[in-house]
């Protein structure tokens, strides 16, 4: 018997095969039966072509062994030497054994596996390995590991589940027991080759779990949890014939409850962030704000994201949630926002919308940082714009949110506008009107020379203020820009030319005309041009010579 | 004091579990009325009473750690299966009561505000180098399994079932057996020594393709035990430590307990009592790891690490000295000192197998009568070391595994408080 067993040892350690096991990996592509976002928060994941043919080449034969269709078992050893094993294992077994058998077995196997794993570039980090790892490197391992993962399970565990069958099936190996037990399957010694390597490579998802919840870690999370996902029914099929092995597949499925239980956490954690993000110092020129940018870029990898985050987010923005941004100083009044609610709205859907609401009002806190109320309404304008026409820019992101509130962001924008064209050039287009301006009776032709001297002077100074300013400030979309340039002049120029027309005459009849009609209607035309440009202007409004 | 329901604490408690909250509605009379304002000390507010009836608690269940069987006949005995299990479940009891305490306190204390938000962190940071922990102990617990194993063949060989008569075939199996597993105790002694020995190699003759980059654990030697005959065959040992190589359990417990200090007075004042009662359970977390390693087989055992100057003043500091003295010593007993594991059971396994071991050394066969029956005794025993084992490992695994789940589980729900917005700074 114990002849037997060293031939055991000898045929199985001697004639393993040599696997190209990095070719398992490398051709991830098909083993895997999801597919690959095409946008990722870091580098997109490879796409990999299906090449069945030269999968089976490189790595082995490949024989399908009751599994599901994504699994690629391959030969580890020479069929001979298989039926050698099997002949010795019966034997043994019969004769009593069968323990020593399944021993012998898993101590062989167990390193095997344990060295496939580290081919594939499965390591042995510990939780607190983990935790002192940059978040950047740690994307490189998640990435690493959810190929290595699909090739560990779908490859090596089942390859080795098959072998494990093949020799020990229909064999008593553990009939004799002394105390009660639940008798062993034929899986056991399969089991115990496997659950280390198993237990450790499931660490890895588990540590990433446990992690403190960032929101930079929100999208290679819902990755790891999807490939996990994925990989579930396979664990399941390859792990659940025995108890020993049954063990994996729970743990597996907790872990992916925790990366689930993580996604929502996150999710949290980055709404508490746009809420908390302080006011600082204004940004200059009123334009498009860095936290505006990266709450919309999220928003958008969101709606990337909706399928899985659709079934993990399952509650809405809580009350707590909402009460807690009552508590904050900088948000007294978010609590009572009556936020759309639509009966068919997904939670979230919600959760998108509670995001720009937060950021909305964290925006108006940063705009009562300016001085000048006109810049504040600009940084606004700038700011709602960009929301709305990053929720344009994405259909899926518009989907969410929904056609009502995008009505409502634009309102904002609009309301925005109004409020910057009369900050701004309402003191300015003032100058241009007729009240104040007519005497009546007397001997002159009704006009206070004086009078429209003064409106001269005041619209010129008004003028090239706004001009000096308001050509540092910014309107960093082309579009809107010149827009806006358009609707300022359209104000202002006509009213200007017609102010002109009307009265020009009498400050031409009196003395030094130059230093009240200082421009045409043309110059101002041209200087509108300047606005918004985010530079200081030069220092002379240009002028065409003045008729 | 009654064992009352565990209404607070989780599932796996076993009955053991006595309730922090029902315990304190029978203790704690209501505050007198307050005529004379002028002492601050006099009444003591509601928070401190729950505070120390936690101190209180944590120190019961410290006490019930150290009964022996002469003065509680059903107290298992120290670092037995049953002692480790009730070892955890009064950490589970413990870690549910300071949460619960916690956030029964947060409104009057928020957690957020320093000093206490730094002393959680401080605990947070401890608690997850238990998790490492925990993960190595499950390790741990499976090599125990292994070698059981091997007991397990061993016992099929001299007392089948049916009986049949105990021949050379039986002997010379169940020897090889516990041959094997001698050995592998050895090994595993050589990785998980209590003075933390330098590892020694057996010689690592030649590699193959398969064969294991690192890790100490992995060599190969040459087959070994008197009835294999086959004396060139060379095996790999049967389980290596899944932590890398530079995983120190030591380590672990340094960093868990190393620097726990004392909460200063004014801290103490200013959190309410918070502070004391983290500092409590930053205490207890570490005498439960340290017991644990102590225990069970891991990598690097090393039992150096202590806490500095508990002070006395803690109805729990004289029962945590006290068991942590009595570890100790354990650890340091002549026969257990180059054990790989200070539980009971695995002086038991050593025990039986080495007796029967020298029962059948040089036997002569057919057996003699008085010799057969030495044998059946010495079986006796390792049958019921296998039985102990058996019934006791599984649960204990998946203790280690709750706990696992309940120290992520309190760490997450303190971050997630410190980290919302009306809760920060």
């Amino acid at each position: 018997m114990a002849r037997l067993e060293d031939e055991f040892r000898h045929v199985l350690s001697s004639r393993a095969l040599d696997l190209e096991i990095e070719a398992l990996a490398d051709l991830g592509g098909s083993l895997s039966i999801s597919s690959d976002r095409s946008n990722s928060a870091s580098s997109a994941e490879l796409q990999v072509v299906d090449e069945d043919d030269s999968v089976s080449s490189l790595v082995g034969r490949r024989s399908s062994y009751r599994s599901l269709p994504s699994i690629r078992e391959i030969d580890l050893l020479p069929d001979d030497a298989v039926s050698d094993l099997r002949a010795i294992a019966s034997r043994m077994a019969a004769a009593g054994y069968g323990r020593e058998c399944a021993q012998v077995y898993a101590s062989v196997r167990k390193p095997a596996v344990d060295a496939s794993l580290r081919r594939l570039g499965v390591e042995r980090l510990s939780i607190g390995d983990v935790q002192r790892l940059e978040w950047k490197a740690l994307e490189a391992k998640i990435r690493r590991w959810i190929r290595a993962a699909r090739a560990a399970v779908r490859g090596v565990f089942a390859s080795e589940r098959r072998l494990c069958f093949l020799i020990f099936h229909d064999l008593p190996i553990s009939n004799i027991t002394v105390t009660a037990a639940a008798p062993a399957t034929h899986d056991t010694p399969f089991a115990e080759a496997v659950k280390g390597a198993a237990l450790q490579l499931f660490g890895f998802a588990e540590a990433i779990s446990i992690g403190r919840r960032s929101p930079e870690k929100l999208f290679k999370i819902i990755d790891l949890h999807d490939a996990l996902s994925d990989l579930l029914p396979d664990v399941s099929d390859i792990f659940a014939a025995s108890k020993v092995a049954e063990s994996i597949y729970v743990q597996a499925a907790e872990i992916r409850s925790r990366l689930a239980d993580a996604v929502r956490g996150i999710l949290s954690e980055f709404e508490n962030a746009v809420l908390r993000d302080p006011p600082k110092t204004a940004v200059p020129g009123g334009t498009v704000h860095p936290l505006t940018r990266y709450v919309m870029n999220y928003s958008s990898l969101i709606s990337d994201y909706k399928v899985t985050l659709s079934e993990l987010i399952v509650s809405r923005p809580s009350a707590s949630a909402r009460l807690a941004a009552e508590g904050n100083e900088l948000a007294p009044s978010l609590a009572e926002l009556d936020l759309p609610e639509p009966d068919n709205q997904t939670p979230l859907a919600a959760h998108i919308i509670w995001i720009i609401v937060v950021l909305e009002h964290n925006l108006e806190g940063k705009a009562s940082l300016y001085r000048d109320t006109a810049l504040s309404h600009l940084f606004l304008m700038n700011n709602v714009y960009y929301i709305v026409h990053k929720v344009k820019d994405s259909p899926d992101l518009w989907n969410l949110i929904g056609d009502d509130y995008l009505k409502r962001l634009t309102g904002k924008f609009t309301m925005a506008a109004t409020n910057y064209q009369r900050s701004a050039w309402l003191k300015i287009l003032n100058c241009l009107r007729d009240e104040g301006l007519h005497v009546s009776g007397g001997f002159s032709s009704g006009i206070s020379k004086s009078a429209l001297r003064e409106r001269f002077r005041s619209f010129n100074a008004a003028f090239e203020e706004a001009h000096r300013v308001q050509s540092g400030w910014c309107v960093p979309d082309t579009q809107l820009r010149e827009e806006l340039r358009i609707s300022i002049s359209e104000k202002l120029v006509p009213a200007y030319r017609s102010f002109l027309g009307r009265f020009r005459h009498h400050i031409e009849n009196g003395k030094h005309p130059e230093l009240y009609i200082k421009y045409s209607a043309e110059d101002l035309e041209i200087a509108v041009n300047d606005f918004f440009e985010g530079v200081p202007p030069s220092p002379h409004i240009r002028r065409r010579s003045h008729s | 004091m009654p064992a009352t329901d565990s209404s607070s604490a989780a599932a796996p408690l076993t009955s053991f579990g006595r309730s922090f909250l029902s315990h304190r509605r029978d203790q704690i009379p209501p505050p007198p009325p307050d005529h004379h304002s002028h002492s601050h000390t006099q009444h003591p507010s509601s928070s401190d009473l729950e505070i120390d009836a936690f101190h209180r608690h944590a120190a019961d269940l410290l006490h019930d750690l150290l009964s022996d069987s002469n003065s509680d006949p059903s107290a298992p005995d120290l670092l037995s299966l049953a002692w480790t299990r009730r070892l955890l479940d009064s950490f589970l009891i413990c870690l549910e009561e300071f949460r619960a305490i916690l956030f029964a306190l947060a409104d009057s204390q928020p957690l957020s505000r320093p000093p206490l938000d730094r002393l959680l962190l401080d605990f947070l940071d401890r608690a997850v180098k238990a998790l490492d922990l925990c993960n190595a102990l499950r390790d741990g617990l499976d090599l125990i399994r292994q070698w059981r194993k091997h007991l397990a063949i061993a016992a099929a060989a001299l007392a089948p079932a049916p009986a049949a008569q105990r021949g050379e075939a039986q002997i010379r199996r169940a020897r090889k057996a516990l041959t094997d597993l001698t050995i592998l105790m050895l090994d595993d002694k050589d990785a998980g020594g209590v003075v933390g020995q330098r590892n020694r190699s057996f010689g690592r003759a030649g590699t193959t393709r398969d064969s294991l980059p690192h890790g100490h654990g992995h060599h190969r030697r040459s087959s070994s035990g008197g009835s294999s005959g086959s004396g060139s065959g060379s095996h790999l040992r049967s389980l290596s430590w899944s932590v890398s190589r530079t995983w120190s359990a030591a380590r672990q417990l340094q960093a868990i307990g190393g620097g726990l200090t004392v909460p200063r007075a004014n801290d103490i004042a200013a959190t309410g009592g918070l502070a004391s009662a983290v500092y409590a359970m930053g205490a207890v977390l570490f005498v439960v790891t340290w017991a644990l390693v102590a225990a069970i087989p891991c990598q690097d055992r090393g039992l150096q690490a202590h806490l500095t100057a508990v002070p006395r003043t803690f109805p729990w500091a004289g029962p945590l000295i006290t068991l942590f003295d009595r570890i100790l010593d354990e650890s340091k007993k002549k026969d257990r000192k180059h054990s790989c594991g200070l539980l009971k059971e695995i002086h038991q396994i050593e025990r039986c197998s080495r007796q029967l071991m020298e029962v059948t050394d040089a036997a002569e066969f057919p057996l003699a009568d008085d010799k057969d029956s030495e044998v059946q005794e010495a079986t006796q025993e390792l049958v019921q070391v296998c039985g102990s084992l058996k019934d006791g490992l599984d649960p204990l695994e998946r203790q280690v595994r709750e706990m696992f789940h309940r120290v992520v589980r309190t760490r997450t729900e303190i971050l997630d408080y410190l980290s919302r917005p009306h809760n920060a700074g």
